[in-house]
């Protein structure tokens, strides 16, 4: 009887380092994300969250080390790479002159979504950006950006969501939101990989937790 | 709502097309403004032009009567210094942006989708190829038309020069791609050709001027040409290679470099590249410190000139220009070139001065008055600058044709003056506006504004003008008394 081959984590790193001069900010890192998995890394300011996620996102190459999405080399330049993985980091920036709406619609129709409007148009309001829908987002407070940043993420396909700090900047009802959000994203099978502060927003989501203070 | 569905690649066209759609009834300039606008950039543009071409044949014109012999060397291998100068700034600023490069905006919204990435950044490899061809081949046209090349020369020299500069674009883009890390190596290989060249000059070891070549021009161009046009397809053909970290970092740079130029605040420029090079450099091995109050600033200043030897390399290397400015027998103007020279090439050393004048807060934490600290951060570098500007003496001298007592004390006010020069330029203010507003083709500007671009220029004229007019240990002293007064002020203020 032949027999199936086991199936790829979602996500799967190796070796990962990432050197700054002659300062390992993270070295040597393994860890496997199962599809409809939630990871949180959790530690102290600088323990070298935020470069995992930028090194597994393709945004930063690493200095040594693989990533793995689905079993295939993780690679920015790829459109599947692109097409799977929703990065929400902390540098996000907009077009002056497209309004809230407008940068959702471009994403998901840059994303080839189809019914790009109806898409848009629920997204915006669960993430209770509806009456700010049509400003331009120099207007738009901390928060409100966040919930854009958000927002991106969740207009477009993906099979991994890689989120720093997610929660920052948002308030209580929006915190509520996003860990059922999150919870929603598992339940649908994604992988999620996140890095945080907030020990309820990684106790309600996560399934696992890597302390990066506490990797050898 | 988790969406299933998505394309491998959105067509660019149709999401431009739709960009162009929401973007439609919101220009902030009225079809009138833009046909005034469009109206004076033509004019002055003209009107550049015109001066610039009267600029060059009446300086052809003087340049003709020059008959000594390291005039003629000099007229001779100034074109060709400066083919290989704009090829190595072509390398360099290529190096430096990129050359390819997205706004912020773009790297967060288009460039994370499966856009086809060839698509989007063929138009921009397009146009900073335009960029440098115009570039280079217009200045390429200038000198070499100064230079006495014949009509017919000057149109293929600037055009080998611009297709030169093409195939830097190519080579650099290439470079981008593939993550090759030789570029930097090259660009300061043929920074170091020209300096060679012109030390060959200011050493009368520049072969006997040989005559612009009139013929011959059409196989160089060609192939020039040739290369360019193969470095540009393969660097279009591996546009897909580049990744968003090194599209990202160029556009990220840019806005703070136009800002700065838009408030025409250069030293603000200098700051963007300053605090670029030290990011990339990421750590530093930690040495403490000595002494205490000023002591300890003295010390520090002195750490960072060993961290930052780049500083004092170029300025060393900009030793050669008083010595050229001797050789081409510019006289008494070879002590402002002096100063000019020092002031420009010594910038680098007073970073620590300039973090100081932006962030006055720095100041208030350390138990010194600001004069007291201002003046410990200028006393390294200042040293520096006085041993360089003694180094230019021998050239000074020979220059200006100065009695052996004259020149040390010229040469100290030279670098007096240099340093005055770089102290007003590195404290310097952003323009205010709130200050009474000047309407300009620009629209409303501070005055103040103006005032920036020519900070430290100012005292630099100030502080030469004595050494010009009477080049003897006198003029020095006025000089030094100018200088002094300035300084006192710009040090001392709160």
């Amino acid at each position: 009887m032949p027999r199936t081959p086991p199936t790829p984590p979602r996500l799967r790193v190796r070796g990962l380092t990432r050197r700054f001069g002659d300062v390992d900010v993270v070295k040597d890192l393994d860890l496997d994300l199962p599809a409809g998995g939630a990871l949180a890394l959790v530690g102290r300011n600088g323990a070298g969250k935020s470069t995992v996620l930028r090194c597994v996102s393709a945004a930063e190459v690493p200095t040594a080390g693989t990533v793995e999405l689905d079993g295939a080399p993780v690679d920015e330049r790829s459109a599947r790479t692109r097409r799977d993985m929703a990065v929400v980091m902390d540098d996000l920036d907009f077009f002056p002159d497209l309004s809230v709406v407008e940068h959702l619609d471009l994403f998901a129709r840059a994303h080839g979504v189809p019914d790009a409007e109806a898409v848009v148009d629920a997204v915006l309001h669960e993430v209770g950006l509806v009456p700010q829908s049509a400003q331009l987002p120099g207007t738009l407070s901390s928060g409100q950006r966040r919930r854009l940043a958000l927002a991106s993420a969740f207009v477009r396909p993906r099979r991994l969501l890689v989120l720093d700090e997610p929660e920052a900047r948002l308030d209580r009802a929006g915190v509520a939101w996003l860990v059922d959000r999150l919870r929603r994203e598992k339940a649908d099978g994604l992988g999620i990989l996140l890095a945080s502060h907030d020990a309820d927003l990684v106790a309600a989501v996560a399934d696992s937790v890597l302390d990066l203070d506490r990797v050898p | 709502m988790t969406v299933v569905g998505g394309s491998p690649g959105a067509d660019l066209r149709d999401l431009r097309r739709q960009v162009r759609v929401w973007r439609r009834g919101r220009a902030d300039t009225r079809l009138v403004d833009a046909i005034g606008d469009a109206y004076i950039a033509v004019f002055a543009t003209a009107m550049l032009t015109s001066m610039a071409v009267s600029v060059v044949v009446n300086v052809r014109a003087v340049a003709d009567t020059c008959t000594s012999v390291a005039c003629t060397d000099a007229r001779a291998a100034l074109p060709w210094l400066t083919g290989l100068a704009l090829v190595a700034g072509t390398l360099g600023v290529a190096g430096l942006l990129g050359p390819l490069l997205v706004s912020p905006a773009v790297g967060s919204w288009l460039l994370p989708a499966p856009v086809d990435r060839r698509a989007l950044l063929r138009p921009r490899l397009a146009g900073t190829a335009a960029v440098a061809l115009a570039v280079g081949a217009v200045v390429a046209v200038a000198v070499s038309a100064l230079s006495g090349f014949p009509a017919t020369s000057v149109l293929a020299y600037g055009g080998c020069v611009g297709a030169a500069c093409v195939l830097a674009v190519g080579v650099a883009a290439e470079s981008q791609a593939r993550r090759l890390r030789r570029l930097g190596l090259l660009t300061r290989t043929l920074a170091a050709l020209v300096w060679a060249g012109l030390v060959a000059l200011t050493a009368d070891a520049v072969p006997a001027p040989a005559a612009a070549p009139r013929t011959g021009w059409v196989p160089v161009l060609v192939t020039v040409a040739a290369l360019a046009v193969a470095a540009l397809a393969l660097a279009y053909a591996d546009l897909t290679r580049l990744s968003r970290d090194r599209l990202a970092p160029g556009g990220s740079l840019l806005p703070g470099l136009s800002g700065a130029l838009a408030g025409l605040d250069l030293a603000l420029v200098e700051d963007v590249l300053v605090e670029r090079r030290w990011r990339a450099r990421s750590t530093v091995r930690p040495v403490r410190g000595r002494g205490v109050g000023g002591a300890a600033l003295v010390w520090r200043e002195l750490v960072r000139l060993r961290r930052n030897p780049r500083a004092l390399v170029v300025l060393l290397a900009a030793l050669v220009v008083p010595y050229l400015g001797g050789s081409l027998g510019l006289g008494r103007a070879d002590l402002l070139v002096a100063a000019a020279t020092g002031f420009l090439a010594g910038i680098g050393l007073f970073s620590s001065l300039r973090v100081l004048t932006r962030t006055p807060g720095l100041v208030r934490c350390l138990p010194l008055g600001a004069a007291a600290v201002r003046s410990a951060c200028v006393s390294v570098p200042a040293a520096v600058v006085l041993c360089w500007a003694l180094g230019a003496e021998p050239a000074l001298r020979a220059a200006a044709g100065l009695a052996p007592a004259d020149a040390v004390p010229l040469a100290v006010a030279v670098a007096v003056t240099a340093v005055t020069a770089v102290v007003r330029f590195v404290t310097g203010r952003p323009p205010d506006y709130r200050l009474p507003l000047v309407t300009s083709p620009m629209g409303a500007v501070p005055t103040s504004l103006y005032v920036s671009a020519a900070r430290g220029f100012d005292v630099l004229l100030l502080g030469s003008a004595p050494l010009l007019l009477a080049p003897t240990a006198t003029g020095a002293v006025i000089s030094l008394a100018l200088d002094g007064i300035v300084l006192a002020v710009l040090l001392g203020r709160p």
